[in-house]
């Protein structure tokens, strides 16, 4: 992220948000909504000394809530652009931080301005988000937590500092349930494998097991679904190393009110028995859902979405890169769920993809396009509504206008038109109608 | 895809090529049947 921000070709615009796009490839025009950060960046060195003088404390939301930060912070050590983060809501407009900062970079005046882009291309790469259920008592009991709080606990810079402890007494749990497949596989739920859990697991309880080696870690799961390059050998060694996987859904999970340990009902598959047991902490892998901007971005940008609500790719394994609107790509978990390689393959093939047609200059496209007549249309304008990719609009006149880049020539338009007065190039009603009579003769 | 899976066909089935199953509108559909046709499959 760093060596991206230095790159001279390479300007960040963070706290920001797309508002609307027009034209077409090699033409957008792009509104962006800067959103007020109230600090400066520009000015902001990032020192901290308002930090100091903040007074308020608030949940950090860098560690997933497990710790607390001042009001006005860096939000994390690699932040980019490295400028002090102000959680506006949770302000008390004290303006300490004001009074103390030598560059004079906190604004409270400062408000969403909106600016204007020209591009050539678009590569939508939007991520996604977490399941935030309350399954397994997630959000409930104290002791329940997800792969990405876990993330946090054992992480050098996370709220301890790297030391696995659980939430609720800050000592280290020594029996560790993980639950793979919470919110996801459930057709009630969300009906999709989120792919990247069962390896998730695997990675976190190994490291728990060879930090501490006494600790009983038990893995529950629907099916283990570990493909890919190394993923099987991994899964192996977390079985030698002592990790028990057992297949089968947890029913019921409990929690003691005095020493927060979790009791847990569970029924292996393929026995008859129920197995009750306590453990000292659970860690659910939640679904990975589309994120929370989907819907908007999807409308601003004229694209579909799958039924699942991620973006729809224009073909999902002949072109899983292109979008229905040419010069627009997406990639990494915008478009589906998926792992860190194919994240990145994604990502390299979209700039590549979008680098083509720039580097070229030029964008080639079939002639078979939607003609609109003046002198049939009766302007009832269906045809605006039903086209998918909005390439038709009306002039000044009222008359049918057609952008010929924007137009992929489905003949939908064609189709619907009462009167026909638009048609598709090369595809025009009597051409069918002439193929038709051809094919069925009626016999004398 | 009958071609890809070596499926048969009857020899009395008839293929149109459309850019797409939504320049398919009624008149198309409507002369089809007026010309005798007992079905049609929109395949996309």
């Amino acid at each position: 992220m760093l060596e991206s921000n230095r790159h001279p070709n390479i300007e960040i615009l963070s706290y920001s948000e797309v508002v609307n796009v027009d034209g077409y490839i090699g033409n957008f025009k792009v509104k962006v909504k800067r959103k007020a950060r109230y600090v400066d960046e520009t000015k902001c060195i990032g020192c901290g000394t308002c930090t100091e003088a903040c007074p308020i404390y608030v949940p950090n939301y860098f560690d997933e809530n497990l710790s607390a930060r001042k009001c006005i912070d860096i939000a994390f050590a690699q932040a980019v652009p490295a400028v002090q983060d102000l959680v506006r809501d949770s302000c008390v407009e004290c303006f300490a931080c004001v009074d103390v900062c030598e560059q004079q970079a906190i604004d409270f005046s400062q408000q969403d301005e909106i600016i204007d882009l020209e591009v050539g291309t678009i590569i939508v790469a939007t991520g996604w988000d977490l399941y935030q259920g309350d399954d397994y008592g997630y959000g409930i009991y104290d002791n329940v937590i997800n792969q990405i709080q876990l993330e946090r606990i054992i992480a050098p810079n996370g709220p301890t500092l790297g030391h696995l402890k659980r939430p609720s007494d800050r000592t280290r749990p020594k029996r560790i349930l993980f639950i793979n497949c919470v919110g996801s596989r459930d057709v009630s739920k969300n009906p999709w494998c989120s792919v990247i859990c069962c390896n998730l697991s695997l990675k976190n309880s190994k490291l728990i097991k060879s930090e501490y080696p006494d600790s009983e870690i038990l893995c529950t799961y629907i099916d283990m679904r570990c493909a890919g390059k190394d993923y099987e050998e991994y899964y192996r060694r977390s079985r030698d190393a002592g990790i028990v996987f057992v297949k089968g859904l947890v029913g019921k999970v409990e929690e003691d009110p005095i020493s927060k340990n979790l009791t847990v009902q569970f029924e292996p598959v393929g026995t008859d028995s129920v197995i009750t047991a306590e453990f000292d902490m659970i860690v659910t892998s939640p679904a990975s859902l589309p994120s929370q901007g989907t819907v908007e971005i999807a409308r601003v940008l004229n694209m579909d979405k799958s039924p699942d609500g991620f973006l729809k790719e224009y073909h999902a394994r002949l072109d899983p890169i292109s979008t229905k609107v040419a010069g627009i790509f997406i990639c990494g978990s915008a478009q589906g769920q998926k792992e860190i390689d194919k994240t990145v393959s994604q990502a390299r093939g979209a700039a590549s993809a979008a680098g083509i047609p720039m580097g070229k200059g030029e964008y080639t496209m079939e002639l078979i396009r939607a003609t609109p007549s003046d002198e049939r249309c009766a302007k009832c304008y269906k045809c605006i509504e039903a086209c998918p990719y909005t390439a038709i609009s009306v002039n000044e006149k009222g008359n049918l206008v057609v952008d010929l880049i924007r137009c992929r020539g489905c003949g939908t338009c064609a189709a619907i038109c009462p009167s026909k007065a638009i048609e598709l190039t090369y595809y025009r009603d009597d051409q069918y109608m002439a193929l038709i009579d051809e094919l069925l003769p009626i016999e004398e | 895809m009958a071609g890809t899976i070596r499926a048969q066909y009857p020899s009395s089935l008839r293929t149109v090529l459309v850019p797409c199953t939504g320049r398919v509108g009624s008149d198309v559909i409507m002369r089809t049947f007026g010309r005798g046709a007992d079905g049609i499959m929109i395949v996309g």
